[in-house]
């Protein structure tokens, strides 16, 4: 079972090393967040004064922003893969059903791992100076978001069975996720009632988990609070799209 | 036996269609009783829409029948679905190959799938491609193949773990004559070394060319079931088309229907059909007959009855028209 996951992860690895342009594309946007909306937010003076502590407080935001978009389209792709009959004909193989989908979650999260360094890597030039457990955290943080968005988007692959159909779906969801998260503007900029919303918003506490990180204060209450919610949504979404893979056709 | 299967049902539950409450029952396959000897090479032949993928999907164990059973290569489909996989390949109507990877890579992980170490896979592999000719383009992305190529990347993919029986399920629907020419030398080689195959296929001549025996499939039913001869037989060994002056199929009809060396007159739009044996013979025959009833010939053809003969026989279409 782990060694069909292993397989999975290896090949996946393999196919996107053999044209790794995509996954770097896709690390290009956060990174122009960096670099763009960074300065404009030193400059309103709503988080800190210098480009330093803005850049405390943004960039675990652009980071979760890699771990929730650097899976959550990877669904697009299993779409395809069920039209080309590519599942079909792995479901009658000797495989082990969930290694299918637990093998490309893997490989998702090693990606949207590099992404971040990437990003960390790119805040620090640019003078970000980050607590270095509470980074590694961080980046645990962002394998299990990352477990939850991949997890999502597989079992809404497999349930919904057209682009048209989950890209509709996810952005409903997308835009008021990514405005109660404060991942672009801190939270307490907004009004009251948004605050409250957003308490029922796992990203905020992700997020607001990745400042405390970030900043050092690893024994913030919402850090296990973050990982806490994080973790059961993203085993609940797993076992989603496992169960969806495990009944592939009926 | 590789293949028995007694009585298979597959219903689907569809969403209605607009304007109607509740949920659509779709009988894709109503009741199909199939045998397949050791080595043989069985088709199912039937228009789209027949039940053919469906049954292939449920002997290969994707889908389960909603009734009957089914043993395929010693284990019965519902009880033992793991111990089938391993016996079987499977190559499905689109192919089944990841698009993005490199065929090498596909036929390893297949190939790893099937329990083999990383050095065994490496020389499955290796073997396969140079047994398939895609030795040169073994390292290229599969989505920069033609489609012959995938589609013997497709069947080498199939054949990684060397089963006794593989489904080959629409192999050449798409390819040009030249790829299909070459696709069926690839399945009589697959006889040659006693593997048995289960092909669909909505072409005649694929089937009267490729198989051993094969099930005439319309509506989710068997409707005949043989060798292609056989099945010939059954209706007759040649067929006469005639194109008759308007107003004479009628006549021409009674007048042929009471030839005692016609077996049976079938008015198709336009023309005429008459099933007889020994064609070359009763022709002469046949003409002065319709000559002395002053019955005016158009056109006349002889040939040798086909599968359609065989398919119009019983479904009263022909598989070209049916839809
Ligand atoms: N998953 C499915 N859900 C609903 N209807 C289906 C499904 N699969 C097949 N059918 C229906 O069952 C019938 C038989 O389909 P199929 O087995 O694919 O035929 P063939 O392969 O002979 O063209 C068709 O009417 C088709 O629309
Ligand atoms: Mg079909």
């Amino acid at each position: 079972m782990l060694k069909h996951t292993m397989l999975f992860l290896g090949y996946e690895l393999r196919s996107t090393l053999r044209n790794p342009i995509w996954p770097l594309f896709g690390v290009l946007q956060p990174v122009l967040y960096l670099l763009l909306f960074a300065p404009l937010l030193a400059n309103t003076g709503a988080v800190g004064a210098s480009q330093a502590e803005a850049l405390e407080a943004f960039t675990p935001g652009v980071m979760m922003m890699v771990a929730l978009f650097g899976s959550l389209f990877v669904g697009f792709g299993m779409i395809y893969e069920l039209r080309e009959g590519y599942l079909e004909r792995l479901a009658v193989s000797q495989v082990w059903r969930p290694a299918i989908v637990l093998g490309r979650t893997l490989r998702d999260v090693v990606q949207l791992i590099v992404q971040a360094l990437l990003v960390v890597g790119l805040a620090a030039l640019m003078g970000m100076r980050a607590d270095p457990i509470g980074l590694l955290l961080m980046l645990l943080l962002m394998a299990v978001v990352g477990m939850l968005a991949s997890g999502l988007s597989y079992g809404m692959a497999l349930a919904v069975r057209d682009e048209n159909g989950m890209s509709q779906i996810m952005q409903f969801f997308a835009m008021p996720l990514i405005l109660l998260t404060g991942i672009l503007l801190p939270m307490s900029l907004a009004p009251q009632w948004m605050q409250t919303v957003a308490l029922f918003n796992p990203l905020y506490h992700a997020v607001e988990a990745g400042r405390a990180l970030f900043a050092g204060d690893l024994g913030d209450g919402s850090i296990p609070l973050a990982f806490g919610l994080t973790l059961v949504l993203a085993v609940l979404a797993l076992t989603w799209s496992v169960r969806s893979m495990r009944r592939l056709a009926g | 036996m590789i293949v028995d299967a007694r009585g298979l049902k597959k219903s689907f539950k569809t969403r209605a269609r607009r304007g109607q409450r509740g949920h659509q029952i779709v009988e894709a396959v109503k009741g199909i009783d199939l045998t397949i000897g050791e080595g043989e090479i069985f088709a199912c032949l039937g228009p789209n829409g027949a039940g053919k993928t469906t049954t292939v999907r449920m002997l290969a164990t994707l889908i389960e029948p909603t009734e009957g059973t089914a043993t395929v290569a010693g284990h019965d489909v519902r009880a033992e679905p793991a111990k089938v996989r391993r016996r079987i390949g499977y190559v499905g109507q689109a192919g089944g190959v990841d698009e993005n990877a490199t065929g090498r890579a596909g036929i390893v992980l297949a190939a790893r799938i099937a329990g083999m170490t990383r050095h065994e896979a490496d020389k499955r592999a290796a073997e396969l491609l140079a047994a398939f000719s895609l030795a040169e383009v073994a390292d290229r992305p599969v989505r920069t193949l033609s489609g012959g190529q995938k589609r013997r990347i497709a069947l080498a993919i199939g054949l990684v773990n060397e089963p006794p029986l593989l489904f080959l399920d629409e192999p050449t629907t798409g390819l040009d004559p030249q790829n299909r020419a070459n696709l069926w030398d690839e399945v009589r080689a697959l006889r040659e070394r006693g593997t048995s195959v289960l092909l669909t296929t909505h072409y005649l001549d694929e089937a009267d060319a490729l198989c051993d025996r094969l099930a005439i499939i319309d509506h989710g039913l068997v409707v005949a079931e043989g060798t292609p001869a056989e099945l010939k037989k059954q209706v007759a060994g040649d067929v006469v088309t005639l194109r008759l002056a308007d107003g004479a199929a009628g006549r021409a009809t009674d007048l042929l229907g009471a030839q005692e060396y016609v077996k049976e007159v079938r008015p198709e739009d336009g023309v005429l059909r008459a099933y007889l044996d020994d064609g070359e013979h009763r022709l002469p025959h046949l003409l002065r007959a319709l000559e002395e009833h002053g019955i005016a010939i158009r056109s006349i053809a002889l040939d040798r009855a086909t599968l359609d003969d065989v398919f119009l026989r019983h479904t009263g279409r022909s598989l070209r028209d049916a839809a």
